[in-house]
This record gives C-alpha cells, structure tokens and sequence, in this order.
C-alpha cells in the first residue's frame, strides 16, 4: 500500500514520507529498547540496588527523550506529509481527468470522482499516520523486545518466537476472509440503496399498487440480503479478530506458565521473570489490536485502487504528426462498434460528402447517437474505419477531430456561470456583440428575456434555471460561435417544445451551406430536406439510403416510417 | 437523550444491558491479569534472599491469571459482537422504519426530493448510528470502568503512587478539553470547504466535454486546480495546528514516557523510603493503562458527532406527517370529479390556485391548458392526492378525496404522468404492478392494447426480461409499458400528462394509440401542451396564474374570441412552420 502511495506522490511529499516513516520505526525501535530497559531496572530494583536503580534510570530516561524527540518529528513530518499527498492526490487527479478519452465521460462520473477528491484522497493522506504508523509500532516494538529477550532468557523467547508464524497466518487469514465479506457486504449495500431510492422513485405507481405489493417484496428482500452481508461480514471479521486476539492471549499464556515453570525450578531469576511478565501483559495488547486496524488499510485502498483504475485506462491512440484531411467529408467503412457489448453497428458503410446534411433516422436503439459519437471520436470502432476527408481518424488525432467537430448533443452541460459567457466558451475570440448577435440566431435572446439580469443572469448550478430545450439552444449558439466545418446535431427528443424545434430548424438552415452536417433526426423538415436519408434497421445495419423522393417513391420501410410519423402529427386524443 | 431518541432505540433496548454487563465484566476481568503479576511478584520474592517459594500459590496465581486474561477477552469480544450484531438489527430496522414512513408521505413530497436525500438517509445517517451503538457503548464503559478500579486498587496499595499515577490522566483531559475549543467552529469550516472542493469537482467532471470539445481545457481545471488548492491550505493549516496539540497529548499519555515517569517516581518514593520495591510494581502496571481508554474515547468524539446529526436527520424524517386519514372514510358514489371552489398554495404565503371550479363527468374529457407556471399540472395532482387543498375540496362520487381511504381512492383513480415509473423487476410484473393477481392473459392484453407486445416479445426471455438488466427499454417503450400498467389497472378516473405522448419521437405515434386507448370510457383529466390534441374534447379549462379563465369547448372558446383563441392562433403559426410544407394532419 506504501508504495502504491509512493507513487502517486510528488517527489516532496515522497520524501516527506519517507522521513515520517523513518522516524515511525525509530519510535517504535526505541520504545521497545525502553521496554527492555525495564527488565534490568526493575531487577535491581528488588534486590535493592539504589545504584544500579539510578544508573538504569538515566539509561531509560534517556531512551525516553529520544522517543519524544523521534515521536515529535514523526508526528510533524505525518502532517507535512499528510498536506503533501492530498495534495499530489487532487493534482494527478485533475492532470489525468484531462487526459482520459472523453468516452470514459459517458456515464455520469461525478460521483465517483468527488468521492475520491474529498473522502477518499483525504482518508488516504490521513492512512500513514493515523493508521500504518499504529500498524508499524504493534510489529516493529514487539520484533525488538523479542530481539532483546534472547539476551535475557533464550528460553523465553524461543517459545516466543514460536508463536509469530502462527500469528502471521492467523493475521493473513483475517485480513483475506473480511475483504471477501466487505466485498459482498458493498455489492448488498449498493443493492438495497438502489431498492430504497427506486421505491421513493415509483411511489405514485405504488400508491396503486397498495401494501404488500410487488415492489415492498423487492425493497424487503433487498434489506434483508444486506442485513444478512452484514452479519457474515461481522461474524468473518470476528471469529477472525477473536482467533487473532486468542493466539496473541496463547502466546502470553505460554509465556506465563513456561516463566513461572522455569522460575519455580529455580533456573530463572523471580526478577527477570516478573519483568518480562510486565512486558507481557502489558504490550500484548496493542498487537492484539493491530488485527482491527486492517479495516482501516482496506478502506484506503479503495481509493488507491480508482486511482489505478483510472491510470490503466488506454487513451486513443495518437499520431506523432496529425495527417492534414483534404476535405471534410465523412466516411464509414465496415465499422462494427458495441461498447464493448454486443454489436450496436455492424459492418456499416456510408459516405456523408463535404458541405451536404446527411439525416440519420431509425427505431430507438438503433445506433443512431453512436454513429454520431464515433465521428467525434468518442470511440474508435472496434473493427472498419471512420474517415475524416480520406484520412482515418486516428490518423488525424484527436486535437484535429475536436476542432473541426462542432456538436450539438442532447446532453448540454452549462456552467454555473452567466447565459452569456455559458455561449461564449464556443469561441472566446469573439467580441460580446458577436457572441449575443450568435446567440440571438439560436433563439438564445429569448431565454435571457426571460432571465432576470438578461444576458448576465446566472443559469444556475448544472444550468437548472433553464428547461432541456432552451438548454440546448445555448449548446447550439456554442456551435454557431464555433464555426467548425463538420457540424453533429442529435435532435432533442423532447419535441415538447415547439420554440425549440423553430430554433434547430432555423440554425440548420443559417449553417447548413459549406458544412457537412450530419444529423440524428427527429423533425420531419429536416428529415424531407436532408440530402441524404440513412435508415437504420434493429440489427446496426442500413435498411435503406436516399433521398426523401426517391425513398418515398421506394414504398419501402422508410415510406412506411413517415406515414406514420406525419400520421403522429395530426392525432387528437379523442376524435368525435 | 429524548423521547424519540430512545423510540429510536426501542428495538434493541433490551439488548443494551446486555452490552452493558459484558463490557463492565470485560473491564473488570481484563485488569486481573495485573493484579496476579503483582501477586506473582510477592511470592516470588523470597527466592531473591535464598527464601522458599510457595509454589502451591504461584500455581494457583497463573491459573487465575490465564483464566482472567481468557474470560476478560471473551467478555469485551462477546460484548463488542453483541454489540455489531444489535447495529446489525437496528440499520435494518430503521431501513424498515424508512420505507414504511416513505409509503405513508403525502406524494408530494416526492416532487421535490431527489434520490440523494434517500440515499442520505439509508445509507449516510443510518451507517452513522453505527458509532452509537456498536462502539460508543463499550467504549464508554471501559473508558469509566478501567480507571476507577485501578485507581481504587492503586489507592489501596500505595497511595502516594496512586495520586502520581493520576496525573498524566488529569494532564490529557486539560489539554483535550483546551484542544477541543473552537473545534466546532473549524469543523463547520471544514464542512463547507468540502463542499466548495465536490462542487468544482463535479462542475469539473460533468463539464470536461464541453470544454474539451471547446478547446477550454485551461479554465475549467483552473477552477479544479484553486478549488483544491484553498482546501490543501486550509486543511494543512487546520492539521498544523491541531497535530501539535494531539502530538503534545499522545505523547504525554504514550507508554514510554509515562514508563519513565512512573520508575522515576517509584525509585525517588523507594529511596526515599515511603515504599517498598513490590508497591512500585502495582504503580507501574495499572498506571500504564490509565490514559488509554480515555484517549480512544477522546479520538471517537467526531464519530458521536456525526451520529448524533444522522439521529437528528433521521428523526426529522421520521416526523414528518403522513397522509391524514379519515376516521371514517367514505366510499365515492359514482365517477364523478368534482373541483369546489379551490384555493393551493405550497406554503402559507404563495398560492398557486385560487378559486377554481371545475366539473369532470363519467365517461368525458378534460383538458387543463395555460402557459407553464399557471398551475395546470398542480390542479391534476389534487385529485390523486400529491397535495391536500388550502381552502374548498376535490370530490370523488361527491365524497371528499380527504375521505377517501387511500386504497379506495387509488383503486378510482389512476394517473400516467411524464416520469417513468418503473422499478428493476420482470416486465410482467412492471405491467401488474397493481394488480400482482392478473393472469399472463391479461397482461398480455394490455401490453397489446398499450402498443408494446410486439416489443416485449423481442427480449429474449419476453415478459420474464428484466427491466435495466435484459430489458432496456427507449423513453417512449417505458411509457407504453405504465400505459399498459394503467389499463390493466382500469381505474375509472385517470389523470394524464398529454406530454407523454411526445417523449419519444420515434414511437410517438404507438404512444399516442395507447393513450388513446386508456383514454376511451374514463373521467378523464387531461394536461394539454399541444392545442391541437385536444380539438375533440368535452370542455378545456384555460389556467393563468393559477386562475380559472375561461371554460368551454374547443370551438365555443375560439369563437368566444379571449385567451384560448388567442394561444390557438399563435400556436397554429408555430405549429405550421415546425412542420414540413405540404404536410398536413
């Protein structure tokens, strides 16, 4: 765990580490010498020799200053060194967040991601200290009182020396069998939360359904299975704490009886032996109590272990020298891609040529966003080529894709900043009257009426003062500002809107000359204007190709698909 | 503690002695050990000077002591499992507690409650009770336990030593108390520093696509990189200036200093003639362990904290008023919704209705129409019951919807609203939610009536398939299946989001079939957003400002020449340019 740790620090908190770890195992060395010391102080102490007493003393005293010294620094460079590694830890995790494909960005991270920055980084800067320390002081001052008996009773300490293989295993044991337990006791956890969250979620539906319903059996069994997971993992944990603790109890035991055994016998002087007993009795106990810290360490390498998950992560490949595309045409080659799951597109070909507005429609599922994203290089597929200009994608690089890619997707993510600079980010060259001239063509002006403070108002954390549509005008006032000759539009599905709706329409025409625009499309002006129709069927394929007119007069599945979505246009909910 | 505390409790109060008795022996017990190597000592002794050794009494002294050492550690073992176990038994009790309290909240509570403050209760506060119960009490008996019996017996032997012995104690407890000030302001800063550090994070996770794509990666990590750095500060300032007390106290109470003291002490007091070499012993031994306790129960103080605010949080929660019900309900004679002179507000201040009155017949349509914000999708929830009226009532079969026994009242009326409301379980089972005895006949059905069998036929396990595992489902599929769920439950009344109907333009108009067919022979309340859907309808009521308009059917309201014939205007004009030219409905 120190050396995962290790590596993930700057080279000032690795030294910071270091430092403190040193001095970690000097106390911990010279509070064992000062437990030796005891054994020859309190010999001396019966028989009665003042002397001896006060030389012994000094002796322990001085020890003793040391220890205070070694634990005063270990104590100061813990807390340097704490700062110093939740420090490195936000770092490297803000630098590799930049450097991750933006796919990884597809789920919502946010949750993890703030977990590792506030509680786990700090519980990991806290763990040397808090908890290694702990751990290396219940082994290290034991390991040197046990060095020091062999000079005082060889007996004594080989029986000793005896116990530790069985302590070790009895230790691993504990350490593998809660980690099992903690594992499933998470997975339970996670269950029975998303058992309780769902069951909030559908109450209307179950005010319905009544007591005793479908979802009451689901929400019960999910909390007794975590109620169960839980009793496992505390009934693992402690047989394994109380074998652990009963060994160290053994090894104290035989300890007595052998003492008391060789001192009845006379071979071993009552003296040494009670001194030796002190000792026993009273530093088994934190030994025995460095079982439970093991908890402590497994915690913290959760954490260090989403930091490795995020390091292994390949980014996509890059060029040493971006190829320079000839035009900005579009082109799919073979290309199968799944998520890694089964295939969403198979073998799909189509050429979306330079400055025309290629539509993509098709059944839900279909694969139509994942043709969008695999152009923005979200992805690289997993078998064919996507082209830019005749020249593959990953031969471009992904710096070339980003800046000729202008995308308008449904998920548009605002900054808890002003409407105006939320539009300005698309291009921050441009002078405020450009950008509020752009975004007035996006219909933006009339969110900012709305707003108190206009073009200045704030638009809330995540963009919540503002509804989906009017979220994604300001993603298409970024794009218009952007300039870029390949523009991605995923219409948004809540057609709700009508605003909206005019607003896409009217950007579509402002930007479709000289652009090659390819679009997933839901509103039939587009689709009809398109000049060039790709349907998709259920199994990532092309059902058919065209233009509007020529697949009209086709009488084919797509002639089908827009009578029925003109059909959908006119409907009324009760005809009379 | 209070009263709802100790309800809080009252699972596993019976337990807690139990917890209690096995600490105290486990206290007790575990400092036997010492008192026998004393024991030892003094009959050891002799055989310094040459003396005979009773060896019948060191056998009888290792035979306690082994025997103590083993029953001390079962007893705090067995204390600290009863301990985890009763936890165990209380977080699943408190869980049931939740959801129990959670089906009884009026539903609109649920409007404005994201997942998170359900997840903060079952997971966050309940966890936190664990300190409480499966530490706290353990931890405070020993920290009490160990020091006062020690003290009594070091008092007994030699009391000069017991009083030496006393003083690293007193010493910790000054220092943790002067420790402690203004601990609770810096954790509240601590607290918010947090919080501004998960804000940049998330803005900055959630945001690194756009900025990438906008090539502003600089400024958005920049915001990440200041965020972190003010909280790096404040809590390397915070460490620094709390490490160097709890350094000062860990290291005035840590064995080896107090080991130096306590000899130092002894041999003065032996010298000096006060004490003879065996009474430094007890000194020593006991002396040693005085501080532990008290320091461990020092370190868990933030944990008591934190449950403390989690039993606060969940006591709150528990607390809040359920759905009154009727001492007597009544059962509603007929169909009929009836809306009396109506007044809502959310809270005392703002009112969202006023005055409206409304009369929906078996068997008839309803449309609420007006501008977003003029309370059109509130005056629908009155009748299911998200919210009770301030003033005037909502009657069902002219019995008030207050009382109505909540069974009765959701066999009457059923409602299809935008948010999809399904749960991870077989498809079979979504669609019966509330009727859990149809037969597979009767949900298949429905799924056919709701346009979605030929769907559910296409997983590969059909209405076994589960949904979020083998059944992924589109925006508009999910809606077809509580549209199946709906017909299946057949109320008489429904209340309807029109908006539904557009969730998904690409199964729009398989949507649009089943409303259709969930509409037909009802009372229906129907939230209008497209003019155009509602041409056909019995009678529209216009909303503004959560004020009843105008009332009438499409064509009386067009040609009354007010509101609605204003909106309709408008909304053709947008309606045509959304579509294609030459298209026509």
């Amino acid at each position: 765990m120190i050396r995962r740790l290790l590596h993930y620090s700057s080279p000032r908190a690795r030294r910071l580490l270091v430092t403190e770890l040193a001095f970690i195992v000097a106390t911990a060395v010279l509070q064992g010498v000062a437990f030796l010391l005891l054994v020859p102080l309190l010999r001396a102490l019966f028989l009665g020799d003042m002397t001896a007493v006060r030389s012994w003393l000094i002796a322990l005293t001085a020890v003793g200053a040391g220890y205070a010294v070694a634990f005063w620094f270990a104590s100061q460079f813990g807390t340097k060194a704490s700062t110093a590694v939740l420090d490195s830890l936000l770092r490297r995790l803000g630098d590799r967040l930049v450097e991750l494909p933006i796919a990884w960005f597809g789920v919502d991270r946010s949750g993890l991601i703030t977990g590792i920055a506030t509680h786990g980084a700090m519980f990991v800067s806290t763990t040397p200290y808090a908890i290694v320390r702990l751990i290396i002081t219940g082994l290290v001052t034991p390991a040197t009182v046990l060095v020091g008996m062999f000079f005082l009773d060889w007996r004594l300490a080989l029986a000793m020396t005896a116990t530790v293989p069985v302590l070790w295993f009895a230790f691993r044991w504990l350490s593998t069998g809660m980690g099992r337990d903690d594992a499933e006791h998470s997975a339970a956890i996670a269950d029975a939360s998303n058992r309780v969250i769902e069951f909030a979620r559908v109450q209307p539906a179950l005010r319905t359904a009544g007591d005793n319903s479908i979802a009451d059996h689901l929400v019960e069994n999910a909390l007794q299975r975590q109620h169960r997971a839980y009793r496992g993992l505390l009934i693992t944990g402690g047989a394994g704490i109380a074998a652990f603790a009963a060994f160290v109890q053994l090894a104290l035991t035989v300890v007595i009886v052998l003492g008391a055994y060789l001192a009845v016998g006379g071979s071993l002087e009552p003296a040494t032996l009670i001194a030796l007993l002190v000792l026993g009795v009273r530093f088994t106990e934190p030994i025995a109590n460095s079982g439970a810290l093991g908890g402590g360490v497994a915690i913290a390498k959760t954490t260090l272990n989403q930091f490795d998950d995020l390091y292994n992560l390949t980014p996509l490949p890059e060029p040493d020298r971006p190829a320079t595309p000839k035009d900005w045409g579009v082109t799919f080659d073979g290309v199968t891609f799944g998520y890694g799951g089964p295939a969403v597109l198979r073998q799909l070909s189509f050429t979306a040529p330079t400055g025309t507005m290629t539509a993509i429609v098709g059944p839900s599922g279909s694969g139509k966003t994942t043709i969008v994203k695999l152009i923005a290089r979200f992805y690289d597929p997993e078998a064919g080529t996507v082209a830019v200009g005749g020249i593959p994608v990953p031969e471009l690089g992904t710096a070339v894709v980003e800046a000729a890619v202008a995308p308008v997707f449904q998920d548009v993510y605002l900054f808890d900043d002003t409407i105006l600079n939320n539009v300005w980010i698309g291009n921050p060259d441009l002078s405020r009257k450009d950008v509020i001239a752009a975004a007035t063509r996006a219909r933006v002006d009339e969110i900012a009426a709305r707003l108190p403070g206009g073009w200045d108002a704030r638009v809330g954390e995540g963009g919540s003062n503002l509804s989906g549509g009017e979220r994604q005008r300001v993603s298409i006032a970024r794009a218009l500002l952007k300039d870029a000759p390949i523009i991605l539009l995923d219409e948004a599905t809540a057609a709700l809107d009508i605003g909206n709706e005019i607003a896409i329409g009217d950007t579509l025409d402002a930007i479709r000359a000289d652009r090659t625009v390819i679009v997933v499309a839901h509103r039939l002006q587009t689709i009809m204007t398109a000049d060039q129709i790709i349907m998709l069927n259920d199994h990532g394929g092309i059902e058919e190709a065209g233009t509007h007119t020529e697949l009209l007069a086709a009488t084919g599945p797509y002639a089908r698909y827009w009578r029925e979505r003109v059909d959908a246009t006119g409907w009324q909910l009760t005809r009379r | 503690m209070s009263d709802r505390a100790e309800d809080f409790f009252a699972p596993v109060r019976s337990s807690l002695a139990g917890i209690v008795g096995l600490s105290l022996l486990g206290a007790v017990t575990g400092v036997v050990p010492f008192v026998a190597v004393v024991e030892l000592a003094r009959t050891l002794l002799p055989a310094l000077d040459g003396g005979a050794v009773d060896e019948r009494r060191v056998w009888a002294i290792v035979v306690i002591a082994v025997a103590a050492l083993f029953v001390g550690f079962a007893a705090a073992f067995t204390s600290a499992m009863v301990a985890h176990l009763v936890d165990a038994r209380l977080q699943l009790s408190l869980r049931q507690r939740i959801v129990r309290h959670l089906q009884r909240l009026p539903l609109g509570w649920f409007d404005t409650r994201t997942s998170g403050t359900v997840r903060k209760l079952v997971e966050n506060d309940v966890t936190a009770l664990h300190q409480l119960v499966a530490h706290a009490i353990q931890d405070v008996v020993t920290a009490i336990a160990v020091p006062v019996i020690c003290t009594v017996y070091l008092f007994t032997v030699q009391w000069q030593l017991a009083l030496a012995a006393l003083l690293p104690l007193v010493f910790a407890m000054v220092l943790y108390v002067l420790m402690m000030r203004g601990g609770v302001e810096k954790y509240r800063q601590y607290e918010s520093a947090i919080e501004r550090l998960s804000g940049a994070t998330v803005e900055f996770v959630h945001g690194i696509a756009v900025v990438k794509r906008f090539g502003q990666l600089g400024r958005s990590h920049r915001r990440y990189r200041d965020e972190t750095r003010d909280y790096v500060h404040f809590i390397g300032q915070w460490t620094r200036d709390s490490a160097a007390w709890f350094s000062v106290v860990e290291m005035v109470t840590s064995p080896v200093v107090v080991l130096v003291y306590l000899v130092a002490v002894g041999a003065w007091l032996v010298s000096a003639g006060t004490a003879e070499p065996i009474d430094v012993l007890p000194g020593l031994l006991l002396g040693l362990g005085l501080t532990g306790p008290v320091v461990k129960l020092g370190t868990s103080g933030q944990f008591l904290r934190n449950a403390t605010k989690a039993q606060q949080s969940l006591a709150g929660f528990l607390a809040l008023p359920p759905v009154p019900q009727a001492a007597s309900p009544r059962v509603p004679a007929g169909h009929d919704v009836d809306v009396e002179d109506v007044s809502f507000g959310y809270d005392e201040e703002h009112r969202v209705l006023h005055d409206i009155a409304v009369a929906c017949r078996p068997g008839t349509v309803t449309a609420l129409v007006g501008a977003s914000g003029s309370g059109k999708s509130t005056l629908a929830k009155l009748v299911p019951r998200f919210y009770d009226v301030s003033q005037g009532r909502v009657s069902i079969g002219d019995a008030d919807v207050r009382e109505i026994s909540s069974p009765e009242l959701y066999r009457s009326v059923g409602f299809v609203f935008q948010d999809v409301q399904l749960l991870r379980t077989s498809l079979r089972d979504n669609i019966r939610l509330s009727r859990p005895d149809a037969t597979d006949d009767e949900v298949e059905r429905a799924a056919r009536a709701a346009q979605i069998h030929d769907r559910i036929l296409r997983f590969d396990r059909g209405y076994d398939a589960v949904v979020g595992d083998d059944a992924n489902l589109s925006g508009g599929e999910a809606q077809r299946v509580t549209i199946a769920r709906a017909l299946l439950a057949d109320p008489p009344i429904l209340v309807l989001d029109e908006a539904t109907a557009f969730a998904d333009p690409d199964s729009e108009a398989a949507i649009q079939a089943a409303l259709s067919a969930l509409a037909a022979e009802r009372t229906v309340l129907v939230i209008a957003h497209r003019l155009h859907t509602i041409v056909g309808v019995d009678q529209i009521l216009v909303l503004d400002g959560g004020r009843g308009v105008e009332r009438g059917s499409h064509t009386e309201l067009v040609a009354a020449g007010g509101r609605f014939a204003r909106m309709w205007a408008d909304y053709q004009a947008n309606h045509a340019r959304s579509r294609p030219e030459g298209v026509h409905g």
